[in-house]
């Protein structure tokens, strides 16, 4: 009898928890390529940093992925595949002069970490190869998605509520906006530069 | 007469000299072929970095991998797999998936001191040819010049460049270098890799810094330095180390580390006229007058200083907020030999025409220090010509000396700071400038230092505005001169210099 109990007790509230996490998609229009969307600060919550270390590679003198999303707290692996020597820096963090950081320069085939505790735009550059650029959209909460090259997007496991949604492209004007999230919930942007 | 012919000869005239400044190249081929910018291989263009030589050496590829950078694929004349089938098939090779080409426009600015009629105002034939007038400031078209270079797969490399502005510095003829470059061939002798290429065509000899590709405004003026005698010396030898040489060559090595030496023998053109004839039609024309080949040998070694052992045998060293050039110390020298082909009419007018051939040569000392962005260099050379057949007894041989001594600062990756000294210690350009014919007067401007020994300083700082625009800026303190009397040949000025400042502006695409 208590075995059956706690099994339905168990199904309801999975049952409840799946009803509450719902998913935000949409499309950024205005500008083309690749985007970022992301719930912006949840006031009073908090969110564990996560254990896999996402990995931006330089290889053919580009930054690859070019653009990467993470949450904050997160360490990032950068490997270099090319016979040339790189460096990565980045001069601001979400427009934080004072969070310019230089990794240094390493051999092809190995790798320099660094944990992003600061939320915001990172933009990558290499001092000898100008040409090359990349980015980090450091994410507040782990509810961010990074749009295909048409725009559209899709965060997944967002809980009902109500937040800010923030859209972010390369050299335009970030957006932001409230949404309502109940279930699958509908938010565009349009980006202008 | 003779005298002021070879002192027309011997001009480095110092306002000429503007003229075909600026002889810089960088290759935005490269920048569309790897989608690179310029300072991948250019500190300030055509100012080379390590891994710009590196790139050279390498015939024009990225040292390894380079096809793993290549973002336009080079179009394949034959399957590599044809190398199977030969002698039945032709060797495949590629070329660029783009067309490499380049072009190239500047153009200057120059304020000349208050001194610079000097000489003109002392003209006293009347003949308004004589009478030119330097202006205080004028604007001057550079030259627009097209260059291509690449590679042909197979470790063929190429390049071609060529000025063909109408009104450029090169408008009498204006191929620069062209030549193709059999990389690393002695891997067909199974000689260390990179230990033997082969060079053939016209291209500037290799100096220790290249005055072709020079990224000053005015060129280094020892490279510039012919040799003309004076008093009776049997030597009007218009050869100068910044000619464009034809024939081959042969090197090996790196500029960026290690050991590198090259051995070239390459046209004899000391008079400075092609060789002619009716009776035998040239395929193509004659360069030189002389079946001599001269002789050009250049041996260098770099001493790598860099502290970080990880990095000291990579192309470029891991600095703390980037890759930069090695700390390093490089020592070379360099060697031609040749013989001046000296013709001229025998004695009493005869119908006579005596050749004598004057062994000649140059031999020169270099170094080249570098730490991080700051970089020292210099160059001496002497040079010498025999005196075999002295037209007025005792002959004896012409000689100069001389060299430069150049600091670099990149103080931003836009901004460079220069400051140079150019020496150059001839006594015969002193005798050669003293006095004037009033009966032959010499052509303006007269080039008549006030003693054997020239110097020049020049400060200069040049400025990035994009990585392929460029804005120039030297200040020229030229050589004491001094004016004589064309009657008495009597000095009648003080000593004086004709400073100037020069503004640059040139752009690539």
């Amino acid at each position: 009898m208590s075995r059956a109990y706690f099994v339905t007790v168990l199904v309801v509230v999975a049952m409840c928890l799946a009803a509450s996490a719902g998913t935000i998609s949409g499309k950024v229009s205005g500008v083309s390529g690749e985007s970022v969307v992301y719930v912006d600060v949840i006031q009073g919550k908090t969110f564990p940093a996560p254990a896999e270390h996402p990995v931006i590679d330089q290889k053919g003198l580009m930054f690859t992925p070019h653009i990467t999303a993470v949450q904050v707290g997160t360490t990032v692996d950068f490997l270099n595949s090319d016979s040339v020597a790189h460096n990565v820096f980045w001069t601001s963090v979400g427009g934080n002069k004072k969070l310019t950081h230089n990794l240094g320069t390493w051999p092809k085939g190995e790798k320099r970490s660094f944990k992003f505790d600061n939320p915001g735009a990172v933009p990558l550059l290499c001092n000898v190869h100008p040409e090359m650029a990349g980015y980090i959209v450091v994410s507040p909460t782990p509810y961010f998605a990074v749009t295909d090259k048409s725009g559209a997007y899709k965060i997944e496991n967002v809980p009902d509520g109500s937040y800010t949604v923030a859209a972010w492209h390369e050299g335009a004007k970030n957006q932001s906006k409230p949404v309502a999230v109940a279930g699958d919930t509908k938010a565009d942007f349009t980006l202008s530069k | 007469m003779l005298r002021h012919r070879r002192m027309f000869a011997v001009l480095p005239s110092v306002f000429v000299m503007i003229l075909l400044c600026g002889k810089s190249q960088a290759i935005p081929a490269f920048s569309r072929q790897y989608g690179t910018s310029c300072s991948t291989c250019h500190v300030d263009f055509p100012k080379l970095n390590d891994f710009g030589k590196a790139f050279k050496d390498a015939g024009f590829k990225f040292p390894k991998d380079d096809e793993s950078f290549v973002k336009v694929p080079p179009v394949l004349l034959g399957a590599p797999a044809n190398k199977e089938l030969f002698p039945h098939s032709i060797w495949p090779g590629s070329i660029p998936g783009v067309p490499p080409i380049g072009l190239r426009y500047n153009q200057f600015f120059q304020v000349v001191s208050a001194n610079r009629n000097n000489f003109n105002l002392q003209d006293t034939t009347g003949n308004p040819a004589n009478q030119q007038f330097i202006p205080r400031t004028d604007f001057q078209s550079g030259l627009f010049s097209i260059f291509t270079a690449g590679n042909f797969g197979s470790d063929i490399a190429f390049w071609v460049d060529d000025d063909f502005s109408v009104g450029g510095a090169n408008a009498a003829g204006g191929l620069g270098d062209g030549y193709l470059k059999f990389v690393n061939i002695g891997r067909l002798l199974k000689l260390p890799t990179d230990a033997l290429s082969l060079r053939v065509g016209q291209f500037e000899l290799d100096l220790p810094f290249s005055q072709a590709r020079s990224w000053n405004l005015s060129g280094w003026d020892i490279y510039d330095q012919s040799n003309v005698g004076a008093l009776g010396q049997n030597v009007n030898n218009a050869f100068a180390l910044s000619n464009a040489a034809q024939g081959i060559e042969i090197s090996g090595g790196h500029h960026y580390r290690g050991y590198q030496y090259s051995v070239a023998i390459v046209n004899q053109n000391t008079g400075g006229t092609p060789g002619a004839g009716n009776n035998v039609p040239p395929v193509v024309a004659y360069t030189s007058d002389s079946n001599f080949k001269d002789l050009y040998a250049r041996f260098a070694y770099r001493v790598n200083l860099e502290r970080d052992p990880a990095s000291r045998n990579e192309i470029q060293a891991a600095g703390t907020t980037g890759p930069r050039d090695h700390t390093y110390l490089s020592l070379g020298t360099l060697y031609f030999y040749g013989r001046s082909v000296q013709r001229f009419q025998g004695p009493g007018g005869s119908s006579q025409v005596l050749t004598a051939r004057e062994p000649f040569y140059r031999l020169g000392g270099d170094f080249s220090f570098n730490y991080h962005t700051f970089n020292l260099f210099g160059q001496f050379l002497y040079g010498r010509d025999q005196n075999l057949t002295p037209l007025q007894a005792p002959g004896s041989p012409a000689h100069f000396s001389g060299g430069f001594l150049e600091a670099d600062y990149l103080v931003y990756p836009w901004m460079m700071t220069i400051l140079r000294w150019d020496r150059v210690n001839s006594t015969a350009d002193y005798l050669n400038g003293i006095g004037a014919d009033q009966n032959n007067p010499p052509p303006t401007p007269f080039f008549s230092p006030v003693s054997t020994v020239r110097n020049r300083f020049t400060p200069g700082i040049q400025f990035l505005i994009h990585a392929n625009i460029k804005t120039s800026i030297e200040y020229q303190v030229r050589p004491k001169q001094i004016v004589y009397s064309p009657t008495t040949g009597a000095p009648i000025t003080d000593p004086f210099r004709t400073n100037s400042a020069v503004a640059g502006l040139e752009f690539v695409y």
